[in-house]
């Protein structure tokens, strides 16, 4: 069977919200497994591992298509930057977070890490958001 | 608030000697207070005058035989950054700040800023006897010990009645902040109030 | 200071004792004081509305051209301000925005969108022109789920989680779909957390647990899936006092991020009486730094807010109008169509009477949480230091539901069954402890937290070692698995089932839209597929059917076949 891609899904909120009740078949664990194989006994056989309850990428940008057709833009894009964010490793999330604090990170260090989110995770809505931090930390002098 | 109709009146002295200096005695305790305390205002959120309150404080670290100075902080009104300045002007590297409204905390110099050694957050509850354990602990930390921190006292009911008040009092005390002055040396002296 | 001498004083009279007694005259007012924000939501200090966009830009907003923005004016200009509407939106009065917001027969969605093109001065100006009575018939049609909830504040004194398991159990039994707790001790909160959450289970599925500790930690055992949802990430109207806070909306829309990268649930937080209280105000009204927070957390695309004053309520709670202040940012939340955690969650006021007053706008509007924390547990044990309603106003509680029919999301429940629910949860919690090797639950611990009404009732834990065990919780990194799997072992499978559905949630993000909760049935309710009905009369969200035959039962009702008895 192919794999349906989120960006080939048309999306209805009316009839397909919420998607682990109407579109089950959309969902897999961001190690692939279909969200209906997430049983009691996978877990108890040890088939089920903390990773498998996580979020994937594709289930997020559906989420975003859901959010966008009900009107809600930013929420939407919170959901793009988080798909984004799927494939950074915990530590890594949380020190961007502190790097992003105030008086905490140098133009250059924020300019860095941007373009660490794009080169190596492809997250290109996370850098657009480090690197509008980074100009207006600057203005605003809240640089380390 | 508490029992002070029954305490004699006191009157507090405090006279200016200059920039405060780095301590050398390694059995002292710094204590600073903030830019209006004993000054533009007197008492307490709780109208505890403040002559009472360092009373209090200074026969707390007195009594463990530790030396006590007195500074006053001129370029702020955070208590964390208060308490800690006192500490790092402390031989013992152990300073007690002092908000105008009561608020207290006690402050080691090589812990960071926004850490504590013990915070009392709510200036309505601190009574005299808190403010002298609060003394006695400062000098016990000094000395090297680990005493057990003093009981905080917790009133679900301090907000509704005090916290606009302390707002008010806040900002009213930041009015007599000095932009980078120096904390100054304070010679205090507390008496009794003249009789009748 | 000098002695003055006494005024003449002239005896008062009975009447002014009678009422010098009145526990109202307990709580603290305050003068108002616009230069320094100490001024409800009307203050001559206020920006004048006004916008300028150029090339799809917001180029100057409440009266500062954009090289003057602080951060929070560039984040909610660049982010929250929709540039297509904003010209036409700023063209209306107030008023007939405010009466946008009124009419029924003006759609939530239509009020939403010219909403979203309104900056924060003239979002100001729009509940100027409103009383309190137009702003709760704005907010019954406002809030973003058609079924109103509410959140539980599950906490000790003592920290002790077999009083926080009990407590759980009985919350979400008596009809809470959120329970938060919080430490006295912090380093106590991986078993405070994970008794919170196998409390949940105990009782009516499906409560979703929280606990708030500060961003880091917090996230931490969200992402472990010991907790469900989070909800303490501050932001404040005010760049000092946002970087006194150690954020900016960047960070904070970046953590937004992270939590919805796990598919965890969260909301923000802020209030009126904020920044006053830090002192740094900039000499603006309370509820106009609100609506900045409001647009920063709009602008971050997070779904909701908790707001209503929050922590800072004795600030508001002082000063002429605070009130109202309060209710129109809660309005303005879901006006910005995010979820309204509605405050009413701190100790507000001695008077019983004025703390009723101050919670009535929210219960009989609906919000999609009337609390954003009913202390579940008695005042003296609530560690987010006292709540508006506690354990002991349930019965309160339940009647104003029943005399007004207003659905305030709570039940009456039967003593057997509550203490069933509460023993079972100990009853799991010293399972879960035993398989996970975590210090012994005794049985006399789980006899008295069954029938204990505080933590003064339990017996002493041995702290050090609870302490031990949470930090090697965290060494050990025991996630919720552990927890389902533990449950499973000790023969409570209904509960580990529960378990593993909620966690399931999180891989079809259902719950991260808008104002979701988890039914009894599991199944997620949120403003995709519960939205807001309500278009005056006859219409939206009222309580009938089996919830209002529930809303009926109280603790003592006479039988009308038999007067002699009570039913139950």
């Amino acid at each position: 069977m192919a794999v349906t891609l989120p960006d080939q899904v048309e999306l209805d909120p009316g009839s397909d919200y919420p998607l682990a009740a109407h579109r089950p078949e959309l969902l897999r664990t961001p190690t692939g497994k279909p969200i209906d194989e997430l049983t009691m006994q996978a877990v108890l056989s040890g088939d089920v591992a903390a990773e498998d309850l996580r979020i994937s990428p594709d289930t997020l940008r559906l989420q975003a298509q859901v959010a966008e057709r009900v009107g809600r833009t930013q929420l939407a894009r919170n959901f793009r930057r988080a798909a984004e964010l799927t494939a950074l490793p915990d530590d890594l999330v949380l020190s961007i977070y502190n790097s992003l604090r105030p008086n905490a990170s140098t133009k250059q260090q924020l300019t860095d890490i941007a373009d660490r989110l794009e080169g190596e995770y492809s997250a290109t809505l996370c850098a657009e958001l480090v690197r509008e931090a980074a100009d207006v930390y600057e203005r605003r002098d809240i640089l380390a | 608030m508490t029992s002070m109709e029954a305490r004699p009146e006191r009157v507090l002295d405090a006279v200016e000697r200059g920039e405060a200096a780095v301590g050398i005695r390694p059995d002292e305790v710094v204590i600073g207070i903030s830019p209006a305390f004993g000054d533009s205002f007197t008492k307490t959120i709780v109208e505890i005058p403040h002559a009472e309150v360092l009373r209090e404080l200074l026969a707390g670290v007195e009594e463990q035989g530790v030396h006590a100075r007195v500074i006053r902080y001129r370029s702020g009104s955070d208590l964390a950054v208060i308490a800690h300045a006192a500490a790092r002007l402390s031989g013992s590297g152990i300073g007690v700040g002092l908000l105008s409204r009561g608020t207290t905390m006690i402050h080691q110099k090589d812990l960071v800023r926004l850490s504590n050694l013990e915070l009392f957050p709510q200036a309505p509850l601190l009574d005299p006897e808190t403010f002298r354990k609060v003394g006695r602990n400062a000098a016990r930390y000094a000395k090297g010990e680990s005493p057990e921190p003093v009981p905080a006292r917790n009133d679900y009911m301090a907000r509704p009645r005090w916290q606009a008040k302390a707002a008010l009092l806040h900002i009213k005390e930041t009015e007599f902040v000095t932009a980078g002055a120096a904390p100054v040396e304070l010679d205090v002296r507390i008496r009794l109030a003249d009789a009748g | 200071m000098t002695a003055e001498p006494l005024p003449v004083s002239t005896p008062a009279s009975k009447r002014t004792e009678a009422l010098e007694e009145r526990p109202v005259n307990l709580d603290g007012f305050v003068e108002e004081w616009p230069e320094v924000g100490m001024v409800a939501m009307d203050s001559p200090y206020d920006p004048t509305p006004s916008v300028r966009v150029a090339d799809g830009v917001i180029v100057e907003m409440d009266g500062k051209p954009r090289a003057e923005f602080d951060f929070l004016d560039q984040f909610i200009a660049d982010h929250a301000i929709d540039v297509s509407v904003t010209e036409h939106a700023m063209a209306l009065e107030p008023v007939e925005v405010a009466r946008m917001l009124v009419d029924p027969t003006v759609t939530r969605s239509e009020v939403v969108e010219v909403a979203g093109g309104l900056t924060p001065a003239a979002l100001l100006e729009v509940v100027k022109t409103m009383n309190v009575v137009e702003m709760m018939q704005a907010l019954q049609k406002m809030r973003a789920r058609r079924t109103p909830a509410n959140q539980a504040h599950s906490t000790s004194a003592r920290d002790n989680p077999v009083q926080v398991a009990a407590e759980a159990a009985e919350a979400s039994l008596r009809g809470f779909r959120e329970l938060e707790t919080t430490l006295g001790v912090v380093r106590y909160a991986p078993l405070v957390a994970i008794a919170l959450q196998v409390g949940a289970l105990a009782g009516t599925p499906g409560a979703l647990t929280q606990c708030a500790l500060e961003e880091a930690t917090e996230l931490e055992l969200g992402m472990r899936g010991i907790t469900a949802y989070a909800e303490t990430i501050s932001v404040y109207g005010t760049e000092p006092v946002f970087c006194d806070g150690d954020d900016t909306p960047w960070s904070k829309a970046f953590l937004a991020s992270a939590y919805a990268s796990r598919g965890i649930k969260m909301r923000f937080t802020s209030g009126t009486g904020s920044e006053v209280q830090m002192g740094n105000a900039e000499g603006r009204s309370m509820l106009y730094l609100e609506i900045r927070c409001i647009l920063v957390a709009k602008g971050a695309g997070v779904q909701g807010l908790q707001n209503g004053s929050i922590s800072c309520i004795g600030v508001p709670g002082a000063v002429p109008a605070g009130i109202r202040a309060v209710l129109a940012e809660n309005l303005l939340a879901s006006t910005a169509d995010l979820e309204c955690a509605s405050g009413n969650d701190q100790s507000f006021s001695h008077s019983d009477m004025r703390r009723t007053a101050r919670l009535l706008p929210q219960l009989l509007s609906g919000t999609d949480f009337v609390c954003s924390g009913y202390s579940a547990v008695p005042n003296y044990d609530n560690m987010f230091a006292g709540s508006n309603l506690d354990s002991t106003d349930y019965d309160d509680w339940n009647t104003i539901q029943r005399d007004l029919q207003v659905d305030g999301a709570l039940r009456h429940v039967p003593e057997e069954e509550l203490l069933a629910a509460r023993s079972r949860a100990a009853r799991a919690l010293q399972a879960v402890f035993a398989q996970l090797g975590l210090p012994t639950i005794t049985d006399k611990e789980v006899e008295a937290a069954t029938y204990a009404h505080g933590s003064q009732d339990l017996p002493m834990r041995d702290v050090l070692e609870d302490l031990k065990a949470a930090q090697s919780v965290m060494d050990r990194g025991i996630t919720g698995l552990d927890v389902i799997k533990a449950l499973e072992a000790a023969g409570y499978s209904d509960m580990a089932h529960t378990l593993l559905s909620v966690l399931r949630h999180r891989v079809s993000g259902d719950l991260l839209h808008t104002s979701a909760i988890l039914t009894p049935e599991l199944e997620t309710l949120s403003a995709v597929n519960d939205a807001n009905d309500y278009a005056g009369p006859g219409s939206g969200y009222r309580p009938a059917g089996e919830r209002w035959r529930e809303m009926k039962r109280l603790r003592h009702v006479v039988s009308a076949s038999n007067p002699e008895e009570e039913i139950g």
